[in-house]
């Protein structure tokens, strides 16, 4: 488990991180959202005791991630910039990444396989394609088999397969009673991942709650009709209590599915020319509820 | 469920830290090459210029001390020192490595501590080696002309041993700014100028002012102890002049401790 306590980060007179609480309880997969510079990577930093909090507390199953003896153990932790050198092969940076915890050596061939890294385990990590890269830094996060997993930005440069490993190996993680924190700037993706989501935007939580909850919060949804006599279908519809907005030609109707709404105009033998369920994206969502703390919002700053 | 929450069945001590930072050390391809080039400079070159002044040195027209000859290349062979001592560090920031690190390690103070322990002791060995290696082949030629010094000669074997000290203290010297300045090019300049420009030029300094700069300049303090005999007579005797030189170093790398300690890696 993961407990931010108003954790809070400034570099300057510029705040980063501003006060965020929150938890990531094991046994699922907790998303943590947000755009570009809204504070994610500088939180995973916190976590992982490598920037140290102006004010408040993060602590990694009740104490602080520095206080931890054997810290690859407890936590595995994929970082957004490389911390691979290039010069190194992939299994010499897990074998000195396993020594330096205790990690017994023959986990090192384990989790190359695991990551399917064993036919380049031999090469060295700057010849490394960028996916294979992501691939590399899972397998130092799963060396110490750590009850909590942390992984910024895992999908970034991963071809669509490798999108697909992630999401079924995070998935796995906490199926097996893992605590899971994987942060994100792609909706869609955490849509698809994650069970719960923590969305931050300029340092600051705007949301905390399960990926259900927030789809059927922000993702609303309508039934686009189009016909050729728009106001008597527009009236028909408000009659039978539907909630009808006119859109240059269109109507949104909201309150019942597409089949509803084809029947109720159907049976009236006005004539329809489109109907489609229209469901506006967790993208769009999201994009909406971050607007305002979206760092570099065109040309707007 | 039964990978959850396995407890730390032993607890790495500093001997984890020590043996990553081992690994580490020597799976780069910059520690061969600085040794390698170490051994070739400080070896190859002592014994050159013993072969090109044997005779002249039997003959005295130089005027040169025999004894600062039989160490002559350690001069060219403390660069590989500094490189390697700079990269220990500051490879680490240039490719983001220092993250991993500190992640798997995050006591920093024993990082810190294994990383100087891997290095000096490796220059230690090198450094020794490579004046062993030279003064082999440089006394080989002196010999010939009769002016070959003996291992029991005065100051021979301290300096054999002192090369390796020194190469030790000026690894631990760059990688002390090195994560002061997190920057290669950065680091190398500011030592590499400390050591042959800054320390050679305050000689122009006059009167007591410029004796006693050239005297501390850790550069021309540290290296007495490498020769049998110096050029300069003007400089601190060998061990009073390493302990100046420890004591700068142990200075610089306590600032640095501090630094690394406090601040965002």
């Amino acid at each position: 488990m993961i407990t931010a306590d108003r954790l809070t980060k400034t570099y300057g007179d510029r705040t980063a991180v501003d006060g965020i609480s929150f938890t990531v309880q094991p046994g699922r997969v907790t998303g943590f959202l947000g755009p570009n510079g809204a504070g994610k990577s500088t939180t995973m930093r916190m976590v992982l005791g490598l920037d140290r909090p102006t004010s408040g507390s993060v602590t990694v199953g009740g104490r602080r991630y520095a206080d931890s003896p054997a810290p690859l153990r407890e936590v595995g932790a994929l970082l957004e910039a490389r911390s691979v050198h290039p010069g190194r092969s992939a299994r010499d940076h897990l074998r000195w990444l396993a020594a330096s915890n205790a990690i017994p050596a023959g986990r090192v061939d384990e989790v190359l396989e695991l990551v399917g890294l064993t036919a380049v385990a031999g090469q060295r990590a700057g010849r490394f394609s960028l996916g294979m890269g992501q691939r590399l830094g899972i397998a130092a996060a799963l060396l110490g088999d750590p009850p909590v997993v942390v992984l910024d930005e895992p999908v970034n440069g991963l071809d669509p397969e490798g999108i697909r490993w992630v999401r079924t190996l995070a998935r796995q993680l906490a199926a097996e009673g893992r605590t899971v924190f994987v942060s994100s700037h792609l909706m869609s993706e955490m849509a698809l991942t994650a069970d719960h989501l923590v969305v931050i935007g300029r340092g600051r939580v705007l949301a905390d709650c399960s990926t259900a909850e927030f789809t059927a919060a922000h993702a609303a949804s309508h039934v686009r009709v189009r016909s050729p006599q728009p106001d008597q279908v527009a009236t028909l519809l408000r009659r039978a209590g539907l909630d009808v907005a006119v859109h240059d030609g269109e109507l949104r109707v909201q309150g019942r599915d597409a089949a509803a709404v084809g029947e109720l105009v159907g049976r009236s033998g006005l004539l329809l020319h489109e109907l489609t369920l229209v469901r506006s994206s967790l993208e769009d969502a999201f994009m909406t509820l971050t607007a305002d703390s979206v760092e570099y919002a065109g040309a707007s700053r | 469920m039964t990978a959850v929450a396995t407890p730390a069945r032993t607890r790495p001590g500093f001997g984890a830290t020590l043996r990553a930072e081992w690994i580490k050390f020597w799976t780069v391809r910059s520690t061969p090459w600085s040794l390698g080039a170490m051994l070739v400079l400080g070896a190859g070159l002592t014994t050159l210029v013993c072969a090109l002044s044997a005779d002249a040195l039997a003959r005295e027209d130089l005027g040169e001390p025999v004894g600062a000859f039989v160490t002559w290349g350690i001069v060219f062979a403390q660069v590989t020192a500094v490189v390697l001592g700079a990269l220990v560090v500051t490879g680490e920031y240039g490719t983001g490595m220092v993250r991993a690190t500190l992640t798997a390690t995050p006591r920093r103070g024993a990082v810190l501590a294994a990383k100087a322990v891997v290095l000096a002791s490796t220059l230690f060995v090198a450094g020794t080696l490579t004046a062993l290696a030279g003064w082999l082949g440089g006394n080989w030629f002196l010999d010939r002309a009769g002016v070959g010094l003996a291992l029991t000669d005065d100051g021979v074997l301290r300096a054999l041993f002192g090369s390796g000290l020194y190469m030790a203290g000026l690894g631990l010297f760059a990688a002390a700014v090195g994560l002061l300045v997190r920057h290669t090019a950065a680091a190398l300049s500011i030592v590499l100028g400390l050591v042959f420009v800054v320390g050679n030029l305050v000689m122009v300094l006059p009167g007591a002012w410029g004796e006693w700069t050239t005297k501390l300049m850790p550069g021309n303090a540290g290296s007495r102890i490498a020769t049998p005999e110096s050029f300069n007579p003007l400089l601190l005797g060998p061990w009073v002049g390493f302990a100046v030189f420890a004591a700068e170093v142990a200075a610089v790398l306590a600032v640095a401790a501090v630094t690394f300690t406090r601040r965002d890696a």
